[in-house]
């Protein structure tokens, strides 16, 4: 399943729908396996030769309070499970159980077909009265053991899945780049340069810097935000990266309108900007240009990020951490449905990406 | 003294020559943006020391040292770790952090000292894979000609350098370094012992257990220098 919202609603969701699952599951099973049985039983007697009437009547009435009775006592041991889980206790309360339903079990049928049939209860051959006995016995056990198994099978399979959310969620937010180090203390080192220098300036790329801190720290709670917000946080980091560059860097923005409400995940759009920035512009002594286009096609938002330069062979220093980090996000996030694409144009590089609309 | 600031952000270098006015005994020979700038200006000026961010674009900090003869003293300045450990592998005088704290530019000041004469060979860049390292000569105890490269040995270590030991020998001191043989350059202070070697030259013990065979000829001047 896709990871939509942040961790712990998604988990819910999960969990209530499994929680019907479960219940439409349990029904089905009870149903099936007390039918079976009734069935079996009238099947017996009417061919040993009945009231088919009465008999009908009593395997009826036996469907019923079988089903009651056992779902009670699913009840009770669950309340019972919460409070004190130690399987062995449990065993134990599942056979004592049992057994209790069972005699119930043995009783009831006793009285009702002696009550239909017009006959005191007593008169039961004491041999009638255990095979019944054993009969339900076995029945309501095989009943109970295969349902702790089903049940054992699917907790164990729920806590696996939701595991592996963990793991997912957890990978997403490593992969979450941080803001890079290196640009944090550049940037502070400017700034402070600039104090001296343009006093205002120094105050709007103090602003700018908040922002796109903020923006970092709080956005672990969402793995999506607006386009529209990712591109103000990318203008800042770009206004912040001028400082430092200078004339060196020349950036510019194109958003189609339509593509400002998608949404996308956090801090792509400004790792891709940095990738390009740290190709096109930072190794480059003459600098060069970057130009950021958004647009919306069948629902996808396409980001395409263009740098000078050109795509060369790997440098024995490079990573490629960038590029592969925002790979793996978008692959946790949308599966094969995004792509991350690198191609040389005239003299630049474009990296272009395509997010879908939904998770 | 005389220094240069490369950096190739122009806030950063106007940044540190602010912070340099309060030592005066810092004349700022010039600032350089990159490192071809940096190369011609450290030509031109043969400066005491270096002020050198080691990201730079083009040519970086360690590429610069790579490609000088004599390595003035160095303060690498950088505004990440990753670099100062390296930076500090390499046993630069000090490493600085961007924004740099005065007191921590006071500290790293403290250790430079003004060069001993123009000529001498003071200090060698080595880099060998990831590794780099800017040697003092009085580390080194020998120097091994490999054709055009010259093999030098220091703490344990020996990665080889782009000059031949011809051109090396002529900038060293030749009252520390001796040649020994065609093939090698030894340090007359890690000398060890000195024994009798079998073809009647001097067989040379350095501190930590390298022997050289000294060729007939300098076995003489050795006996000389050192008046055995």
């Amino acid at each position: 399943m896709a990871i939509q919202g942040p961790q712990n609603r998604t988990m819910k969701v999960w969990d209530d729908s499994t929680e019907m699952e479960t219940s439409a599951a349990y029904w089905a099973f009870q149903a099936f396996y007390w039918g079976i049985f009734a069935a079996i039983g009238l099947a017996i007697n009417v061919v040993s030769g009945g009231n088919i009437r009465n008999l009908v009547i009593s395997h009826i009435l036996f469907f019923l309070y079988s089903v009651g009775l056992t779902h009670v006592f699913r009840g009770r041991i669950q309340q019972r499970r919460l409070r004190q889980p130690s399987n062995f206790r449990m065993r134990l309360w599942l056979f004592a159980g049992i057994l209790v339903i069972a005699v119930i079990q043995t009783v009831l049928v006793i009285s009702i077909d002696s009550a239909l049939n017009g006959e005191r209860p007593g008169a039961w051959p004491r041999v009638a009265v255990f095979g019944v006995g054993w009969g339900m016995y076995i029945g309501t056990l095989v009943w109970t053991m295969v349902y702790v198994r089903m049940t054992e099978r699917r907790i164990q399979e729920r806590k696996e899945a939701k595991m592996q959310l963990a793991v997912r969620a957890a990978e997403l937010r490593a992969l979450e780049a941080q803001i890079n180090p290196h640009f944090l203390f550049n940037c502070l080192n400017s700034i402070r340069g600039l104090v001296v220098e343009d006093p205002q300036k120094a105050q709007d790329m103090i602003t700018r810097f908040a922002a796109l801190l903020r923006y970092n720290l709080n956005r672990d709670r969402q793995h999506t935000v607006p386009f529209s917000e990712e591109a103000e946080i990318v203008a800042d980091y770009l206004a912040l990266e001028s400082v430092r560059f200078e004339d060196r860097l020349r950036v510019q923005v194109t958003v189609d309108p339509q593509a400002r409400a998608m949404q996308v995940p956090p801090m792509i759009l400004q790792a891709l900007v940095e990738n390009a920035l740290k190709h096109g512009i930072a190794r480059r002594p003459e600098g060069g240009d970057v130009q950021i286009h958004a647009s919306s096609s069948n629902g996808k938002l396409i980001l395409h990020v263009t740098n000078s330069g050109e795509l060369g062979p790997a440098r024995p220093s490079d990573t490629q951490l960038g590029l592969k980090n925002i790979r793996e996000r978008l692959h946790l996030l949308y599966g094969d449905r995004a792509s991350l694409s690198l191609q040389n144009g005239s003299g630049t590089v474009v990296a272009k990406v395509e997010i879908p609309r939904t998770a | 003294m005389k220094a240069l600031i490369i950096d190739d952000e122009r806030l950063a270098r106007a940044e540190l020559r602010r912070l340099l006015t309060a030592h005066p005994e810092i004349e700022i020979a010039g600032e350089a943006c990159n490192g071809d700038q940096a190369l011609a200006l450290i030509a031109q000026t043969s400066p005491d020391l270096l002020l050198l961010d080691v990201q730079m674009p083009g040519m970086t900090g360690f590429d610069v040292l790579e490609r000088l003869d004599d390595v003035p003293q160095v303060i690498f300045t950088t505004a990440y770790d990753a670099y100062a450990i390296k930076a500090f592998e390499v046993n630069a005088l000090d490493y600085l952090m961007k924004p740099i704290a005065p007191v921590r530019l006071a500290a790293a000041l403290s250790k430079v000292r003004p060069r001993s004469g123009p000529t001498r060979l003071e200090r060698v860049f080595v880099r060998d894979g990831d590794r780099c390292w800017i040697v003092a000569l009085p580390d080194i105890y020998l120097l091994e000609s490999e054709g055009n490269y010259t093999r030098v040995h220091f703490n344990g270590h020996r990665p080889l350098i782009r000059r031949s030991l011809n051109a090396l020998e002529t900038q060293l001191d030749p009252a520390v370094f001796f040649r020994a043989n065609r093939q090698q350059i030894l340090n007359l202070k890690w000398i060890d012992k000195v024994d009798l070697g079998v073809a009647g030259g001097l067989s040379v013990t350095l501190r930590g257990g390298r022997a050289v065979e000294m060729s007939r000829r300098q076995s003489g001047r050795l006996r000389e220098i050192l008046s055995l």
